[in-house]
């Protein structure tokens, strides 16, 4: 089994290769690689039968150029434990990932060619992404999963078993991910090793180069074990709230509004704005844009709270510095087959903003809002964005799934106590972010204490520099918090 | 959500030429003429809708963004004089402005593309304020339920209210593949939107004495691609159905109902562009409706439904008084259905 992880591995890592093969020593090790490649063919696939795990698929040209690779250390891949997902992976030498950080060989630049140095920066990196996930709670979750898997009425009811399986699967996959990643590591420091001891200087630059490949995949995927929960990858709609003051708060709401559709559109994310509600003279009450794509909740969900601007308000003849508010709310849109509400037609009450009046023929107008009560809860849904009264509902209805949704995740959170922190999230929350616009310039983050000197930019949309900070700064405080129980 | 999601421009319209046209009066855009018209009437003249036409023109960000603060500016300071008869508020009017750059403008790189000149623009925006031309006549199209509906002078404006016929035809059971037919159909809203319920074989006859609603319906249920469900007749009433005399599963209609008094108070851009054609009911506003619910009782096979809309409330309660008394023998289950208002808009019912 990892053996064939591996192949198809670093078949994927050997793309970018010079498309050639370490010449003379193909024609043997074709014949010998063929030969225990079909000789192993069938025992392979009863093993996957039982495990139901990796599948292998190569393509014929990767197993020339991985043959070297096999050779060199197929008695290991053999004997190595079949749930590597699970173990920590070592090299032929017994070294782990932690041994190598405990090392602490020096990270030098990418462009200096030193392989201890990009597995030093990759171990650190694998260190890091671990503990973003929350490794270990994802382990005893994941077996507490497979347990529940495992039992034979899970099927009794089919919404909770999907639920398992889809979490136990997601799980799974982000482990075998990361686990791949490592076991990649270590195999690249044995080939080294070896390629020294057998003075291949061709295949030493090979698999540092495929090294050098890695670390820079690494950092992609420690950005992206920031985004690990389980909505993250969820579109999203964000909702600005303009705070008490009148005009100049107002002026701020469309703002802040304006710096997430800035935001949204730079990061390639589709924006429609749902729910608009104008000031008399300026700006906006409130407003909900559909932030479209994926990641757009794990991002956007960064930037909830009061966000408070200084300034010199336009709107006072007097010049005074002002100071105002705006509430930013980020609610991730699960899709038909995780929403957890289920709404009855009859707990709605529909209503429609239409002039008083005759109606029908007599008036014409654009105006075809709707309004969306959900009875029971109190909880409403407004878009007068769409053209006709139809469409107005339909994006009502899926604000109202999605905010009903919302509701019902917090509750199931408050039962499961182990995620009261993430209720404070979910509504307005605090005061989270600072722009200062006079007597000096400078945007400044609460929480993380990550600043910036051009409020411009930031209200320009620039805000990836804050979400990031504040994403792996809360999960470093979540480990706090778990390692302090 | 302010996004369009529009069906692709169908094949109807390489039915029809286009050309440049030296005598329209609001916009130098492209002109769709029907080459079908015969040749003793003159072509009518059927304006493309905005968001179809070519992307012949551009404009720099800056000068698309200043024509925006002008607009905005100017339904601003002129909302307050509209509002008397009912005409639009100014965030209604600027909700416009955005749908008009929507329908107007696509943005590639750093700078826009257009489908009219940006001088045009400024032209049309004056003539929504000024002239209270309807917004839906200036960009061409109106959307209505999940369809973008080519609208034109001299077509009625479908309106939100008339969403609702199409639910009330969907509820019944039964009739689906039925011969269902739309009087005084104006853009052929109501005949669409019911077509694409139906089932396999089911149709839609719809008729409409004005030759440019034909024309407009025509378009649109070539952009829908419903030329096999929905057959457009000109006339008045059931005059072009004689052949399917007792044959019609259902028969629906939004007829002009509108009291000929209250024509002149009406908000400026209903009385002042939509065709009177489309509103104008006669001296207590039933004139066309008395005219529907009789020839009903012969076009209509038994257990056929029918489906109209109304001025509302006394006008609805007079027609199934009508219906009851003089026609208790033809029709069963006759139902008044309120509107979103609350007001008592339609009137439904079944052939015995």
């Amino acid at each position: 089994m990892a053996f064939f992880k591996l192949l198809s591995t670093i078949y994927s890592k050997a793309a970018p290769f010079p498309d050639k093969i370490p010449t003379g020593m193909k024609p043997i090790i074709r014949l010998f690689y063929s030969s225990i490649y079909f000789g192993n063919q069938i025992s392979i696939n009863s093993s996957e039968k039982l495990k139901s795990g990796f599948s292998p698929i190569h393509k014929p040209t990767g197993l020339q150029k991985s043959s070297y690779f096999f050779v060199v250390s197929w008695t290991r891949w053999f004997s190595s434990s079949e749930d590597a997902v699970l173990s920590d992976p070592k090299t032929s030498d017994g070294m782990t990932v932690d041994d190598i950080v405990s090392k602490k060989w020096p990270i030098l630049d990418e462009n200096d060619g030193d392989w201890k140095s990009h597995a030093a920066s990759i171990a650190q990196s694998i260190q890091l992404i671990k503990k973003r996930l929350q490794w270990r709670k994802m382990m005893v979750r994941s077996e507490q999963l497979s347990m529940a898997l495992e039992k034979p009425d899970l099927w009794n009811d089919p919404i909770y078993a999907s639920r398992v399986s889809r979490e136990h699967g997601r799980l799974m996959g982000k482990m075998r991910e990361v686990n791949g990643f490592e076991q990649e590591l270590l195999e690249l420091i044995d080939l080294i090793k070896l390629a020294r001891e057998e003075n291949d200087v061709e295949l030493e630059l090979e698999s540092i180069s495929a090294m050098l490949n890695m670390r820079k995949k690494a950092k992609e995927k420690e950005l992206k074990a920031l985004l690990a929960g389980e909505n993250d990858p969820c579109s999203c709609y964000v909702e600005v709230q303009a705070g008490a003051g009148g005009t100049e708060s107002m002026d701020w709401a469309s703002m802040v509004l304006n710096m997430y559709i800035s935001w949204a559109k730079r990061r390639g994310y589709d924006v429609m704005i749902v729910d608009e509600m104008h000031g008399e003279i300026a700006g906006i009450k409130h407003a909900t844009i559909k932030v479209d794509g994926e990641f757009s909740f794990g991002f956007a969900k960064a930037e909830v709270g009061v966000h408070r601007l200084v300034r010199i308000s336009p709107f006072d003849t007097g010049k005074r510095r002002h100071t105002s508010f705006a509430a930013v709310a980020v609610i991730p849109i699960l899709g038909n087959e995780t929403s957890c509400f289920q709404i009855k037609e009859s707990d709605l009450r529909i209503e429609r903003f239409r002039a008083s009046g005759a109606g029908g023929q007599h008036v014409n107008t654009t105006e075809s809002a709707v309004r969306i009560v959900h009875i029971p809860t109190g909880i409403s849904a407004t878009c007068q964005n769409e053209r006709s009264q139809h469409q107005n509902k339909a994006a009502a209805m899926s604000v109202l799934q999605s905010r009903l949704d919302q509701l019902e995740m917090a509750r199931q959170a408050q039962m499961n106590s182990e995620h009261t922190r993430s209720l404070t999230d979910i509504s307005w929350g605090n005061q989270i972010r600072t722009y200062v616009l006079h007597p000096y310039r400078m945007v400044k983050d609460l929480r993380t204490n990550y600043e910036v000197s051009d409020p411009d930019s930031v209200l320009g949309g620039d805000l990836d520099g804050f979400i990031l900070s504040f994403l792996s700064c809360a999960l470093d405080n979540l480990e706090e918090k778990d390692s302090s129980t | 959500m302010s996004r369009l999601r529009l069906p692709l421009l169908s094949s109807a319209s390489t039915t029809l030429r286009r050309r440049r046209s030296p005598r329209s009066s609001y916009s130098s855009g492209a002109v769709i003429t029907s080459s079908s018209a015969s040749h003793h009437t003159p072509p009518l003249k059927l304006q493309s809708p905005l968001f179809l036409r070519p992307l012949s023109h551009s404009a720099s960000p800056s000068a698309l963004l200043s024509f925006r603060r002008w607009a905005e500016s100017l339904a601003r300071s002129s909302a307050a004089d509209l509002t008397f008869d009912g005409g639009p508020s100014s965030s209604e009017l600027i909700r416009e402005i955005s749908w008009l750059l929507q329908d107007a403008t696509s943005q590639d790189g750093d700078t826009f593309l257009l489908r009219t000149d940006l001088e045009d623009l400024y032209r049309l925006w004056r003539q929504r304020i000024e002239e209270r031309r309807p917004f839906q006549y200036i960009v061409g199209c109106q959307h209505w339920r999940d369809l973008v509906l080519a609208v034109s002078e001299g077509v009625l404006i479908p309106r939100p209210e008339t969403e609702e016929i199409v639910n009330l035809a969907a509820r019944v059971e039964g009739l689906q593949d039925g011969m269902w037919a739309d009087l005084g159909t104006g853009s052929g809203a109501i005949a669409i939107a019911i077509a694409r319920m139906l089932g396999e074989n089911g149709k839609v006859v719809a008729t409409d004495l004005s030759e440019m609603a034909v024309e407009v319906a025509q378009f649109n249920v070539g952009r829908y691609k419903l030329e096999n469900k929905v057959e457009i007749r000109q006339g008045s009433w059931f005059e072009p159905l004689q052949d399917l005399q007792g044959k019609l599963s259902g028969l629906v209609s939004n007829p002009p109902y509108i009291p000929s008094s209250h024509i002149h108070g009406l908000q400026a851009e209903v009385g002042r562009h939509e065709p009177s054609l489309a509103l104008d009911g006669g001296e207590n506003g039933t004139d066309h409706l008395l005219r529907l619910c009789e020839g009903s009782i012969s076009s209509l096979k038994p257990g056929g439904f029918f489906a109209f809309e109304t001025n509302g409330d006394k006008q609805s309660e007079q027609i199934v008084d009508f219906m009851t008394t003089q026609w208790s023998n033809s029709f069963h289950d006759i139902k008044i259905e309120a509107d979103f208002a609350g007001i008592k808009r339609f009137v439904t019912g079944f052939r015995r």
